[in-house]
């Protein structure tokens, strides 16, 4: 049979004698108020402007401090840099044979002038999203089939907890045998790189899902296969992007070192290949290259988590001290 | 999919008749086992609203979580409309102490999942799941996640999940047990004018005395450790229930019944010295006027 469509949950009767304060009804009221306040309402055309500059001021004392320090923060390593090369430093560090920034900057123009430089730096990108798409796709599925059932758990996770422990460069010898050619095992070893990170985040998200959930999945009716979907892998996603955020790191790390051994093109080849022709600023201008392309990446991930798990922005978090 | 049966539009409400047999249930190894409940017979009739208080550790939530298909007892069964209860299913809507809402899910996803599991389709899972918060007064509240929401809004949709995908029995597992005294206070009406409308077949465990004697028709009352029914208490107070009549002589009087037949239990649960030497004297000094003056 069907209700008639009455509320189902009555506003509660208003006359409550044990309590002379304000009647029961407001008390849902209280308890209904949200501790996110509603988005304020889109303003109208006319007051668009000030609104706008009103804004501007507002973000500005917000961010500014914060950026402010971090323009201070780069500019502090820079004029170091430039004064230690520059007057040629020598106390025990030697900065004799260090690059200027300037000479850096120089190379920049030069390296672009020819497509070499593009071609090492795609070369790197595109080893690092295969390696890392692989990765992720096999440590997230393992670490789910691990983190919750015993029996995959005791048959693959002493096997690859006693390789864990090898570092992705001690793999490039084998790696280089392994595989038909050199851009695989180097793929490989940027592979193995993200790998443990990710799966090891994987399967601790998936045992620190809350038991409870799985719990209210199976009595909404949920079959295992919807369980995982729909519950386990978004319970641990917060975890897993852990692991995607340290394991991209890993990735960078294994890539440069696969590259200087072994490679030919990439960033890491570029960058060793400089040191063997005594070519000093773009030794310098390949380690920034690096380090960008690595920001690059975390960032990218970071986005993605973002984009991917709005509900965190309202979980109750611990905050750093302001 | 011709298969998949209509989402009605508004709550079909079905009424299941829950029944425990004998049921015990053993933790540990054989010959040196812990016995958690012992024996244990009771019924929830189509339409009624059954609570189980007892204090704590005596086995109430192992009760539930055996009618929820979570764990099996060791002898006896549960039957669901005289089916042999096995694993959980949507048959049983189950409403948790702890917030249980998927936290990665809007409050209307939230709803929407069991009908989700069962196949349907997103329209019909999303009029089906705006018509149960509209009733519940939660539809401003569809896209706002469950970190946004206060404790007593996280139980009501807890609720409102629960009931749809039409459950024949809903289980109640201390559902206002983490909230605060007012909230819960005005949970406890919300629920009631709840089941005056729809009359479903609710089994409701608490530790709670007022709160079992204002919600239910019928309230077993489990003994210490292992837990055995050791009384079965009809409250004949009458429908609508409004919270003046926790005020009246018989309140008052089941209150005491029930209090007394709990205090046994919570001093042997506490363990037979303290009970018998340092809280007899304490008894003497209390006694009935202390208990009067309680309630």
């Amino acid at each position: 049979m069907s209700t008639a469509p009455r509320r189902l949950f009555e506003e509660v009767s208003p006359a409550h004698p044990p309590d002379p304060g304000p009647p029961a009804i407001a008390l849902v009221r209280l308890e209904d108020t949200l501790r996110q306040p509603a988005a304020p309402t889109p303003p109208a055309a006319a007051t668009v402007r000030p609104r706008f500059a009103e804004r501007a001021a507002d973000a500005l004392r917000e961010h500014g401090p914060c950026v402010f320090m971090g323009a201070c923060s780069l500019f502090g390593v820079l004029l170091f840099w430039h004064l230690a090369t520059t007057y040629r430093w020598d106390f025990y560090i030697r900065f004799n044979n260090i690059p200027t920034p300037l000479d850096v900057l120089d190379k920049v123009m030069q390296v672009n002038a020819n497509g070499k430089f593009i071609t090492n730096v795609g070369m790197s990108l595109r080893r690092i999203f295969l390696g890392f798409a692989v990765a992720t796709v096999a440590g997230v599925a393992m670490g789910l089939a691990i983190g919750r059932y015993r029996i995959t758990r005791g048959l693959l996770f002493p096997a690859l907890e006693a390789m864990r422990p090898i570092p992705a460069i001690a793999w490039v010898p084998i790696s280089i045998m392994l595989w038909p050619d050199n851009e695989v095992s180097i793929v490989f070893i940027t592979f193995i790189g993200a790998f443990f990170p990710i799966l090891l985040n994987t399967v601790s998200g998936v045992q620190a899902v809350d038991g409870v959930l799985l719990r209210a999945g199976q009595c909404l009716g949920a079959k295992e296969s919807q369980l995982m979907w729909h519950v386990v892998l978004p319970g641990a996603a917060p975890q897993i992007f852990t692991g995607l955020a340290v394991g991209m790191g890993v990735a960078w790390v294994s890539l440069i070192a696969a590259e200087m051994i072994s490679g030919q093109f990439g960033i890491g080849y570029f960058t060793w290949e400089a040191y063997s022709l005594i070519s000093y600023p773009e030794i310098v201008l390949g380690m920034i290259t690096i380090g960008l392309l690595g920001l690059a990446c975390s960032g990218l991930i970071r986005f993605a988590g973002r984009a991917l798990m709005p509900w965190l922005s309202f979980a109750a978090r611990s905050g750093a001290a302001r | 999919m011709s298969a998949v049966p209509e989402v009605p539009a508004a709550p079909e409400v079905r009424r299941g008749h829950v029944e425990i047999r004998d049921v015990s249930v053993r933790f540990g190894k054989k010959g040196q086992a812990t016995e958690a409940v012992s024996r244990v017979s009771l019924e929830v009739k189509p339409g009624d609203f059954v609570s189980v208080i007892g204090p704590s550790g005596c086995g109430k939530s192992t009760l539930l979580n055996i009618v929820a298909g979570f764990m099996k007892p060791s002898d006896g069964a549960a039957w669901l409309d005289g089916q042999a209860i096995g694993s959980p299913g949507a048959d049983r809507g189950v409403v948790f102490q702890q917030y249980s809402l998927f936290p990665w899910m809007t409050v209307r996803k939230n709803v929407e999942f069991g009908l989700k599991m069962q196949g349907h389709g997103q329209n019909a899972r999303e009029s089906a799941a705006r018509t149960l918060l509209g009733l519940a007064g939660l539809l401003q509240f569809e896209n706002h996640y469950p970190d946004q929401l206060s404790g007593g809004m996280k139980q009501r949709v807890g609720i409102v999940r629960a009931l749809a995908t039409s459950p024949q029995v809903l289980l109640m597992d201390e559902p206002f047990g983490a909230l605060d005294s007012q909230t819960r206070t005005v949970m406890q009406e919300i629920l009631t004018n709840m089941w005056q409308q729809l009359q479903l077949s609710v089994l409701f465990i608490t530790h709670d005395i007022e709160e079992a004697i204002f919600l239910s028709e019928k309230v077993y009352v489990m003994t210490a450790r292992p837990g055995r029914i050791k009384a079965e208490i009809p409250i004949p107070l009458p429908r609508p229930r409004t919270p003046e009549m926790m005020s009246s002589p018989t309140f008052h009087a089941l209150v005491r019944q029930l209090k007394s037949l709990i205090r046994e239990e919570s001093l042997a649960a506490m363990g037979g010295e303290l009970g018998a030497s340092g809280l007899q004297g304490l008894d003497g000094h209390i006694g009935s006027a202390g208990i009067k003056a309680l309630t």
